[in-house]
């Protein structure tokens, strides 16, 4: 740490961390106070797959302060197609753990919280706790838990999703838009088809509205879908809105004094 | 009354590369049953077994997402019908 002058941000900040992340605190809107906004931040990213390796290597560089990762499988020859936070060498290891080597490599200044476990019903609300949530995740039960805590404690989702050569993402902030269980009633079954690049474009564009929400910059993917379609090459964008029937975000919550423990 | 339906890149060989068609029907419900009609081969990717548009397939009318109990609203002529398959690959 530097101390010069008393107080500022710059205190917050090693001559290595200003010079690391001078090309981007020179960004309009942004400065040595958007890269404290950063450092203080906290998001724990659900899946270190295809989607999660684009995001976490950005959110990594970006200078996010503390980011948890939370995937309970082990790195096989097949997911090298995608998942470029992971090595040969790191076959058959938690890929929490080559994700926590990698990212700390590549920012030593952040802190990495590994958690290399399945998330189920009864994990979920500590494994999030209050951070803002980024799913990255495969598979729709798991995004359901996800979308049960960010709904219930009002915490910012990022979602992404990719099928073949197509991808999604959406900002979802409880209350002002549709959630996770408006959006999915069901998803396609089988194994998905995946080329890297698209959990890539997808997993930036989650990045990217992670990093504008915590800086406070732009504009968001507010009840928008942005769609990204790789044969094609094009994006086209949707709005999106709230299931009124939603049996997560919409019911009202049904307690009465005598149900209160 | 017609509308134009926007086919997704993912089911274009469905429809002999067509990316817009047009189509005749009063509701989104009679559209889609009309659709299957003229393309066939998308019938089993919006349609389950039974018969019902399927859950996976999500639908949009002039570019905003609908749900299941605006499926029989009557649409305007030259709406357009756009409609996604759900994938949760990440
Ligand atoms: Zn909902």
């Amino acid at each position: 740490m530097i101390k010069c002058h008393g107080i500022g941000v710059v205190d917050m900040f090693t001559e290595d961390e200003l010079v690391r992340y001078e090309r981007q605190i020179i960004i309009p809107g942004w400065g040595e106070q958007g890269q404290e906004k950063l450092k203080k931040a906290k998001v724990v990213v659900a899946g270190a797959g295809g989607l999660g390796s684009a995001i976490l290597n950005y959110l990594a560089v970006a200078g996010v302060g503390s980011i948890r990762v939370i995937d309970g499988d082990t790195v096989e020859l097949s997911n090298l197609n995608r998942q470029i936070l992971h090595s040969e060498k790191d076959i058959g290891r938690k890929k929490v753990d080559s994700a926590r080597d990698k990212l700390q490599s590549l920012n030593p200044h952040i802190e990495i919280e590994a958690i290399g476990e399945v998330i189920t019903e009864d994990n979920v609300f500590e494994m999030v706790g209050d951070y803002l949530i980024v799913d990255a995740l495969d598979n729709l039960p798991a995004r359901y838990l996800l979308n049960r805590v960010a709904v219930q404690r009002e915490l910012t989702l990022f979602h992404g999703a990719v099928y073949g050569f197509e991808g999604r993402a959406t900002t979802i902030i409880p209350g002002k838009t549709p959630c996770i269980k408006c959006l999915y009633k069901d998803v396609l079954p089988g194994k998905i088809p995946v080329v890297g690049v698209i959990p890539a474009v997808i997993g930036c564009i989650q990045a990217t509205e992670v990093i504008k929400y915590v800086v406070g910059i732009g504009e968001l993917l507010i009840n928008r879908l942005l769609i990204y379609d790789g044969l094609g090459q094009k994006f086209t964008e949707a709005r999106l809105k709230q299931d009124p029937h939603c049996e997560e975000c919409r019911l009202p919550r049904s307690f009465t004094i005598g149900d209160e423990r | 009354m017609s509308v134009k339906v926007k086919i997704p890149s993912l089911l274009n060989k469905y429809a002999n590369g067509q990316e817009l068609l047009e189509v005749e029907g009063y509701s989104l419900i009679e559209c889609t049953r009309n659709l299957v009609i003229q393309l066939p081969g998308l019938k089993r990717w919006l349609y389950d077994k039974q018969g019902e548009l399927r859950p996976q397939v999500w639908f949009f009318i002039n570019g905003e997402r609908i749900y299941d109990d605006e499926f029989t609203k009557s649409l305007n002529d030259g709406d357009e019908l756009f409609f996604l398959l759900a994938s949760g690959g990440g």
